[in-house]
């Protein structure tokens, strides 16, 4: 089937749950947050759509977007060229979401479902009771991008550490410049070992054209 | 045959082609060492001897402990194959633990997550021990410096590091590049090469070298 007519059939059946049909790179539909257990639930036991398999579950981060997805991106925040961690007073606004990459083996055709969620309380239903493999996708989306799968077995960070603060794919994320006593940046600046001027070079250090280092030779 | 005798005979002058600076980097200086001592009241000849001999078996098998972080590694097992084969050089023997390594070759991207680790393992090896950062990652970062929230920006954070080699990644003839620094290190203070002015000069003003 064609992603229209799989949008079609979601709106028959749902009606204001399937929000809107997304016309992008991954043809979708946007759906509501509230109702994706449901949604997913008949998109795998349909006959006709028969979508058992979800290739993947991805979290997103509309900062800079308006509510039609139109938009510019945002400044991410950083390490700059002395390796500090950049810092600004902006804060993100702007939704987080979730998209969910259907495949059905049986039909052969794709269909995206898109959720859009409020950056102040980012929550979806888990749909791992659905597809298994969701399980791990969203632990992913919860360790990086921060959204919470309600009803999720075990809802743990799966690829930082557990103790790991913040989430790091969110777009005002703040580079750490140390965890847990490890140095992640910082070319000493405190201790005053390195300035702008130890990455500049000066004018007089210029490479003559016929210098060659010596052959030191070796033996092994 | 025969052969005219003034070949053998011993000539003050040095012969055509002699380069001091590869001498002091290939030559022990036993001789000029022993000559030096036999005037002096200074009896401890033996002892700087030994010294030699045994830096010359130290360099002469690093082994390696066996451990690969990211991409680097792959280059690293093409070093320690049979094109390039880094045994050649006597170190070939990666080690499966490090209690019998003596070499840490950090070969790749240094995660907040594994620097842990990486400090455990380098603490379990046993003296006298050497490091070599191979690639970018593991000198100062690499790609993931500007946003990489995971990555420590230079395993010399972590560890100190003897031998530094760029790439990304580098290729094995690099990695063995390194390993004949490292045994240039070992040898002793004769071994490195004086670097001319301007690149000193330069390096000095570069983060991440000279520190």
């Amino acid at each position: 089937m064609e992603a229209t007519a799989i949008h079609a059939l979601l709106q028959s059946r749902f009606g204001d749950a399937v929000l809107d049909y997304v016309d992008s790179y991954e043809k979708g539909s946007l759906v509501a947050a509230g109702r994706v257990g449901e949604i997913a639930t008949f998109l795998r036991d349909d006959a006709t759509l028969g979508f058992e398999s979800l290739m993947s579950l991805t979290g997103l981060d509309w900062d800079g977007y308006d509510a039609t997805g139109k938009g510019k991106s945002v400044d991410i925040l950083g390490y700059d060229e002395l390796g500090r961690p950049e810092t600004s007073d902006r804060v993100g606004d702007g939704d987080l979401g979730v998209a969910y990459a259907l495949y059905s083996p049986r039909h052969g055709h794709k269909h995206t479902l898109f959720v859009r969620v409020p950056r102040a309380a980012p929550e979806v239903a888990s749909v791992a009771a659905v597809w298994p493999t969701a399980e791990w996708h969203e632990r992913e989306a919860w360790d990086l991008v921060g959204i919470r799968f309600a009803g999720h077995p075990d809802l743990r960070r799966i690829l930082l550490d557990d103790a790991w603060e913040g989430h790091p794919l969110r777009k005002d994320y703040a580079m750490p410049g140390a965890w847990q006593g490890v140095p992640l940046d910082g070319r000493d600046y405190a201790a005053g070992k390195w300035t702008e001027a130890d990455v500049t070079l000066p004018d007089d250090v210029k490479r003559p054209e016929d210098a060659k280092l010596p052959d030191t030779g070796n033996q092994g | 045959m025969t052969q005219d005798r003034k070949d053998y005979v011993e000539s003050t002058t040095p012969p055509a082609g002699y380069d001091p600076l590869r001498e002091q980097c290939l030559d022990f200086h036993v001789a000029e060492d022993l000559a030096a001592m036999a005037g002096s009241d200074d009896k401890n000849f033996i002892l700087t001897t030994v010294d030699n001999l045994f830096d010359w078996a130290r360099l002469s098998s690093v082994w390696p402990v066996t451990f690969g972080l990211a991409c680097c590694a792959i280059e690293m097992m093409a070093a320690s194959a049979t094109r390039y084969d880094i045994d050649r050089f006597g170190a070939g023997a990666f080690r499966a633990t490090p209690r019998q390594a003596d070499l840490m070759i950090v070969s790749g991207t240094v995660t907040a997550k594994m620097a842990t680790r990486l400090k455990r393992i380098y603490d379990q090896m046993p003296e006298p021990k050497w490091v070599v950062a191979m690639g970018s990652c593991a000198i100062g970062g690499g790609p993931y410096f500007k946003y990489g929230y995971h990555v420590v920006k230079g395993v010399d954070f972590i560890v100190p590091v003897d031998v530094y080699i760029p790439g990304c990644p580098p290729r094995p003839e690099v990695l063995l590049d390194g390993l004949m620094r490292l045994q240039d290190k070992i040898r002793g203070r004769r071994g490195a090469a004086k670097l001319p002015k301007w690149v000193a000069d330069y390096a000095r003003k570069i983060p991440y070298v000279n520190r």
